[in-house]
């Protein structure tokens, strides 16, 4: 199989071997030579003597030597099997093999390595045992065939055999192992004031990148002098890296390797010391500049807060407001006597005293009816009326009792007394008045808001059951009629006014002629059935009233303190059943001559007050009527100035007290009695 | 409702985007397209042979881990593109020259086209399940890169003979004339055993990567540049 060396040693161990294992079929005996036979038969016999000769000795000499071996104590034996261990190829050009011999056999041995190329049977053996070194086979660029399949033997011979490893096959493009990177330069690069580390290098010089016959692909790996553990980068095809991240003030190591597309990765190149200066100082200052700056504003905000402490505590925390009960006392509570400060809110002043009688919607109006009276009104009184049912009593005029307090009252149950003596009042003032002007102040029910300086009050609905009532007895309509009328003809400013007050101007002396004026001119509107009955109640009534005012009349009317509510006096009943009504101050009760009332407090009509300061009381009525009669017509919003003096009828048959309680409503329609 | 509405109008964007987004190549120079240069044509065409190459590795690889451990059984295949004659060393093949380096790359795409296709299907119809299903995958990949690389090297000479860098010796070579038919009867038609599917996949892993280097040859001799 293998061609035959031409050694004379390979020779001997040939016809050694083939003595030994005759019946081998191994080794074809290639070398020996064949000999024709045509030569002499001496020839022949001598040859054949010499060759015997020759063989003699050969085995004489082998017998010695294994006698001599045998006496040494030691065991020759053939090699043993060598193996390949690696075949690499640095460029592609050339290629090296290793392989590893076996046991010796403790003879001397020689190691061949043979190689077969691929598609040819011609077996070569190794042309470089020495450029690689100990025990390997290099191949130049002659014997070197890239993409041909190398099948390689290693042959180990010693005195006592030889020993075949075992082939192995290779192409040389799969087994290629370029050198390190070479000229791998570091140099520390700044990158904005950040530092970094640019890696570069040069391709292993027998690796021809260049002519693209090899195409190698780089990693990189770095770490610091003390650490252990390297950082991998994977560079491709360049040849040149930065790394970024670096500490300061660190000495790094850089490490390149390569490797071709489909081959093996070289060797690490020998480390590149860097050193990283120091950039700690620039970041240090960038740092001082921003606490300095932080510290700068946070002390702004600090004198900030401090100048608006008060405004953001209210804004955070506003203030509970506490409890605004006039004459409550906080520090009394807080005290914890709740007695003294349940106390202090009970006022003393309640009801409240002052003059300003426009913060109330009552109004005053007392009349005292004799007790007979008052059960015949009483009795007509309906539930469904309201207010209208008052109690009766016999006690003064000025009890106190007259006030029910505001009209709409007068549509709900209240306190008996109180109507009562409202439903008096009421009473004795229509009866100074024209009983028609009363009337027409009950049915009319539009009253316009302005009438009167705005003090009339306005109330639909009192006077819409006043239909209903008609039915019932008299007495009961006209103890609304007169509630209502009482309601209507006294306004709040105007009682006050009553009184006396020098100091008031005429306007307040008008304010009784608010509603007398009112009635008045509310007269024309009463061309309807129901003035008509009204008035027929009222006429009715009237005698009853004045029948009860005249006897009641000193003690009714007994008021013992003058207040600011208005008190008439029913003077007395005249022949035609009218009440005549006095005020009670009876200063200007002149009229027609009735006696003044001998009582202290006297209750008149001031007209108004004269540059003496005087009081003037109004008297005239009868000028005053006509007045009134011709101003009957005018609208409401008619000022009452004109009208100031109550109504009366032109008769005279109604003679109500000079002083000017008068009911215009009956005042200045034509008597119908 | 209101979901399915914006579902679908990011859906339609998409789409658009997509479409918008890639601009096609057109290698004859039409009116309108973005012709790439020839350092990108060359670029493309080793990026695909240097996936071929890798690829083609890897089955061979796995056939003889998996069915043949035993390989010094049988002596090394003789491949059917032995006729072809190609460079074994760099001098060779520096001395070649560029037209005849593209012919004999161009000879060797077109010798594998069919042999990988059969491959592929007998692969796919392996009787003895032989191979997974992965690896037929692979066989098919590898067959149409084939083809796709032999189609990118024939524009490439096309666009080097425009730029003066190739002569005109090179003319496009069908394949039919650049194998011979003797070749086609190593293998038997649709019916391929292990061994030849072996001896396939031990020959293109070969071929491929001389076509790779040859590729790369080309391209540091006519556009000497960073890579090289």
């Amino acid at each position: 199989m293998y061609p035959g060396p031409t050694s004379p040693v390979n020779r001997l161990h040939k016809s050694v071997s083939s003595v030994r294992s005759s019946g081998s079929r191994q080794w074809t005996q290639h070398g020996q030579n064949t000999e024709g036979e045509t030569e002499s038969f001496c020839q022949l016999k001598a040859r054949l003597c010499g060759a015997t000769m020759k063989k003699v000795l050969e085995v004489i000499l082998l017998l010695l030597l294994l006698v001599v071996t045998h006496a040494k104590g030691t065991r020759y034996s053939p090699p043993g099997k060598p193996a390949l261990t690696r075949c690499r190829s640095p460029e592609k050009e050339t290629f090296t093999c290793w392989w590893e011999p076996g046991s010796d056999g403790g003879l001397p041995t020689t190691y061949a390595l043979y190689y077969r190329k691929e598609s040819s049977d011609t077996v070569f053996e190794c042309p470089d045992y020495r450029t690689a070194g100990e025990n390997s086979c290099f191949f130049n660029k002659n014997d070197t065939s890239i993409w041909v399949n190398y099948n390689i033997t290693v042959v180990a011979t010693n005195a006592l055999g030889r020993t075949f490893s075992d082939p192995v096959d290779i192409d040389v493009v799969y087994i290629v192992k370029p050198n390190p990177p070479e000229q791998v330069a570091v140099t520390v690069m700044e990158d904005k004031g950040w530092p970094f580390i640019r890696v570069s290098w040069e391709p292993p010089h027998k690796a021809d990148t260049r002519s693209g016959w090899i195409t190698l692909i780089y990693e990189i790996r770095v770490k610091l002098e003390e650490e252990n553990d390297w950082e991998m980068h994977l560079a491709g095809q360049q040849k040149m890296f930065n790394i970024f991240s670096l500490r300061s003030g660190g000495k790094y190591l850089v490490q390149v390797r390569c490797k071709p597309d489909h081959g093996y990765w070289s060797e690490w190149s020998p480390s590149s010391y860097v050193k990283v200066p120091d950039y700690f100082h620039r970041e240090k200052s960038v740092w001082i500049l921003i606490t300095v700056f932080c510290a700068f504003i946070f002390l702004i905000l600090t004198w900030l807060l401090h100048m608006n402490s008060r405004s953001l505590k209210h804004f955070l925390l506003p203030p509970v407001p506490g409890p605004k009960i006039k004459g409550f006392d906080k520090q009394l509570l807080k005290n914890g006597k709740s007695e003294e400060v349940f106390s202090a809110l009970v006022a003393t002043d309640f009801p409240p005293k002052s003059s300003n009688y426009e913060d109330l919607l009552v109004e005053y109006l007392e009349v005292y009816i004799p007790e007979e009276q008052e059960l015949m009104l009483e009795k007509s009184m309906d539930l469904d009326v309201g207010c209208l049912k008052c109690e009766g009593s016999a006690s003064d005029s000025d009890s106190g009792r007259g006030s029910c307090d505001s009209h709409t009252l007068l549509m709900h149950k209240c306190d008996g007394v109180k109507e009562e003596e409202e439903r008096q009042a009421k009473e004795a003032r229509r009866h100074q008045k024209d009983w028609k002007e009363e009337a027409s102040t009950y049915a009319h029910v539009d009253v316009s808001p302005d009438m009167s300086s705005g003090r009339v009050k306005t109330w639909p609905s009192v006077f819409s059951p006043l239909p209903r009532y008609t039915s019932n007895q008299q007495g009961s309509l006209e103890m609304a009629k007169q509630h209502y009328l009482s309601d209507s003809l006294f306004p709040t400013s105007s009682t006050s006014s009553y009184h006396t007050q020098p100091g008031h101007g005429t306007t307040e002396a008008h304010g009784p002629g608010y509603w007398e004026c009112g009635l008045s001119n509310k007269q024309p509107h009463l061309l309807h059935p129901q003035a008509q009955a009204q008035r027929q109640l009222q006429a009715r009534s009237d005698d009853n009233i004045s029948s009860i005012g005249r006897k009641q009349t000193p003690a009714g009317l007994h008021s013992p303190a003058r207040r600011s509510t208005e008190y008439v006096e029913v003077e007395r009943v005249n022949e035609e059943d009218m009440v005549l009504l006095q005020p009670v101050s009876g200063r200007c009760g002149d009229v027609e001559g009735y006696p003044e009332m001998p009582y202290g407090e006297d209750y008149s009509k001031v007209k108004g007050v004269d540059m003496d300061n005087m009081l003037l009381l109004q008297r005239e009525v009868r000028e005053e009527t006509e007045n009134c009669d011709t101003s009957s017509t005018v609208t409401t919003t008619q000022k009452p100035a004109a009208c100031i003096h109550s109504a009366m009828p032109v008769e005279g048959e109604m003679v109500l007290g000079v002083n000017g309680y008068v009911d215009t409503a009956t005042v200045c329609t034509p008597p119908t009695y | 409702m209101l979901l399915i509405w914006c579902a679908v109008l990011i859906l339609a964007c998409l789409e658009l985007s997509t479409r918008v987004g890639t601009a096609p190549i057109c290698s004859y120079g039409q009116a309108g397209c973005h012709t790439p240069s020839l350092a990108d044509i060359f670029d493309r065409v080793i990026q695909q042979s240097s996936r071929m190459h890798g690829i083609s590795s890897d089955l061979h690889s796995e056939f003889e881990q998996y069915f043949f451990p035993s390989k010094n059984l049988i002596g090394k295949p003789k491949c059917h593109t032995h006729g072809i004659v190609t460079p074994a060393d760099k001098e060779n093949a520096q001395r070649l020259g560029r037209e005849q380096l593209t012919e004999v790359i161009l000879r060797l795409l077109g010798a594998w086209g069919d042999p990988l296709l059969q491959l592929y299907r007998s692969m796919s119809q392996d009787q003895n399940q032989d191979f997974n299903h992965y690896s037929s995958n692979k066989a098919l990949e590898i067959s149409d890169m084939v083809h796709e690389l032999r189609d990118g090297v024939a524009k490439m000479a096309e666009k080097m003979k425009l730029s003066g860098v190739l002569g005109n010796t090179v003319g496009y070579i069908s394949p039919e004339g650049l194998v011979p038919s003797s070749s086609f009867s190593f293998y038997k038609h649709g019916e391929l055993n292990s061994m030849d599917h072996h001896d396939l996949l031990y020959c293109f892993r070969r071929d491929s990567n001389k076509i790779k280097n040859y590729l790369q040859i080309l391209k540091c001799t006519t556009l000497p540049g960073l890579d090289c």
